[in-house]
């Protein structure tokens, strides 16, 4: 378990090849509330998200790797536990 | 203070009114200005013609706060030392002149929204012709990527003017958001992209000669974090296109000539191209339907020639490569979407000209190109994209009616119980939506206890 590493969320997408406008689609769909320029924020470091925002982010680059035959590289905060 | 009738207030009222974000490279702003409230534009002292700085200082302030917040230009604050300030105002930018120095402070928050004012604001101090400008951005909260671009357009524009650029003061966050945008790297990277020309143009003809041999040092991810970094304008996206072509070339060790080429209604096009003859290249594979540019594009898969005299796959295309002086290619797909729709093409004169390490940087800056792409919703209609839309919608109601099935059934919050669907979705390995649709599926099985049970 390690805490969440909100500088490099936007490494993982990068690397997960999508797009802001993707993830922030992909991270409405599984019930993100924050607005584009919001998520940015989270992904830049700038601002950092709730756990469950944190949370919320990390599936929905973690659904893409998986997408792309990947594992999960990207961290959940506590309330998960998975890792 | 002056008014909104001041001539200096006019001249940026009509700027922000009249001048499209197209024309700063920007896209226009997913809220439009109407829903922000211009509260006041002011000046200090004289005002001056364009393109001849005042003698006096003069000072533009032009502040913007959300619709609906009570308050005016009647009860401005002081502001921490930065001047003044209306509490409730959420961005703001002041510009002092003085003699041939403009200084642009900003306030607050620069939304996304709020790139469309400072845009308008640097092109009026601009329009100076101010020898050097500081924007000093000591009591600046945050600054989106549009805003970032605006910066980097300004610079662009200062540039060519002669005049210099100074960032100053950026909070830690800031200069994180500006480092991003690698603003300061900018003069490199357009030492090599201004030599092709009209960079950010649609259709490019370059100046340096084919195979030129200049590379660049630099960091490559620091280029990239730069470029992915754009708006969905198609000037910009063709800009940014244009500066990956240009990366790619001074970057792949085997390059002698790189170009973009997409799919628009249904017809592949080159959009950006380092130089006449690769645009001859891919206007050849256009022409004769064949190449490793056509099947990357329509394929969604690498295509390497190694050697086009050993070649016999595009019997058409390779003479007329060979003849141009081509031996190598190497086309690289671009997606949008998980949809082939171009590719990226690097083109050498050697044959073999490209190893591992070369097609691993091509996919990559492939990668990178189709992001931006992505972004910008090519290749994807109107009608796609509103069933992708549709389709999220229905994925966020059912992962909502989960929860609530959940929170029921184990008496728990709302984050607890996107916690637990979670878990359920790493435990199985599959998709949140599908562990979503399973927990659904099981609220609607009836399930009787002792109570419910009905008489025989």
């Amino acid at each position: 378990m390690r805490e969440p590493a909100v500088d490099s969320l936007d490494v993982y997408r990068q690397d997960a090849g999508l797009s802001h406008a993707e993830l922030w689609l992909r991270y409405f769909e599984l019930g993100g509330m924050s607005t584009g320029s919001e998520l940015e924020a989270y992904l830049y470091g700038v601002r950092a998200p709730s756990t469950h925002d944190h949370d919320v982010i990390a599936h929905a680059l973690n659904e893409r790797f998986a997408e792309l035959g990947g594992n999960y590289p990207v961290g959940y905060s506590e309330a998960v536990g998975a890792n | 203070m002056l008014g909104l009738n001041s001539k200096a207030g006019r001249v940026v009222v009509q700027c922000l009114l009249q001048r499209g974000l197209r024309e700063d490279g920007l896209r226009r702003p997913s809220r439009p200005l109407r829903r922000t409230r211009l509260v006041a534009v002011s000046t200090d002292g004289t005002t001056s013609r364009a393109g001849h700085p005042p003698a006096q200082p003069q000072v533009v302030r032009l502040w913007v706060r959300p619709q609906g917040v009570a308050g005016g230009a009647g009860r401005p604050c002081e502001n921490e030392g930065h001047g003044v300030r209306d509490p409730s105002t959420r961005f703001a930018v002041t510009t002092t002149f003085s003699g041939t120095e403009a200084v642009l402070a900003l306030f607050g928050r620069a939304e996304h929204a709020d790139a469309f004012i400072l845009g308008a604001t640097l092109d009026s101090a601009i329009e100076r012709r101010p020898a050097s400008m500081v924007l000093d951005l000591s009591a600046l909260d945050f600054i989106g990527v549009a805003g970032m671009v605006a910066v980097a357009n300004a610079e662009k524009r200062l540039m060519e003017i002669g005049a210099t650029l100074t960032i100053r003061s950026p909070s830690e966050l800031v200069n994180r958001l500006v480092g991003m945008m690698d603003i300061a790297h900018m003069p490199r990277l357009l030492d090599g992209a201004t030599a092709t020309g009209e960079h950010l143009g649609t259709k490019q003809k370059a100046e340096i000669p084919f195979g030129a041999t200049e590379r660049a040092h630099g960091n490559p991810s620091a280029d990239f974090r730069r470029v992915t970094a754009m708006p969905s304008d198609p000037d910009v996206i063709d800009g940014a296109l244009g500066l990956i072509v240009e990366l790619a070339r001074i970057s792949v060790e085997g390059a002698d000539g790189v170009s973009v080429s997409l799919l628009r209604h249904g017809r592949l096009s080159t959009v950006a191209a380092s130089d006449q003859t690769v645009m001859d290249m891919d206007a050849d594979q256009y022409a004769s339907g064949e190449g490793p540019c056509v099947d990357a594009s329509v394929q969604g898969r690498g295509f390497h020639a190694e050697a086009l005299a050993g070649e016999s796959r595009w019997p058409t295309f390779t003479p007329q490569a060979l003849g141009l002086g081509i031996n190598a290619i190497l086309s690289s797909p671009l997606k949008a979407f998980d949809q082939p729709i171009g590719a990226l093409n690097i083109y050498s004169r050697r044959p073999l000209a490209f190893g591992p390490k070369d097609q691993a940087a091509a996919a990559l800056f492939a990668k990178k190109a189709s992001v931006i792409l992505s972004d910008a919703g090519a290749g994807a209609s109107d009608t796609q994209i509103a069933f992708r839309y549709q389709e999220a919608l229905r994925t966020r109601k059912v992962i909502t009616l989960a929860m609530g099935v959940l929170m029921e059934r184990e008496g728990v919050d709302e984050d607890a119980a996107f916690s637990d669907l979670l878990r359920l979705s790493l435990y199985h390995g599959e998709p949140l939506r599908e562990q979503a649709h399973a927990v659904v599926r099981s609220a609607r099985q009836p399930v009787l206890g002792p109570e419910f049970e009905l008489d025989a």
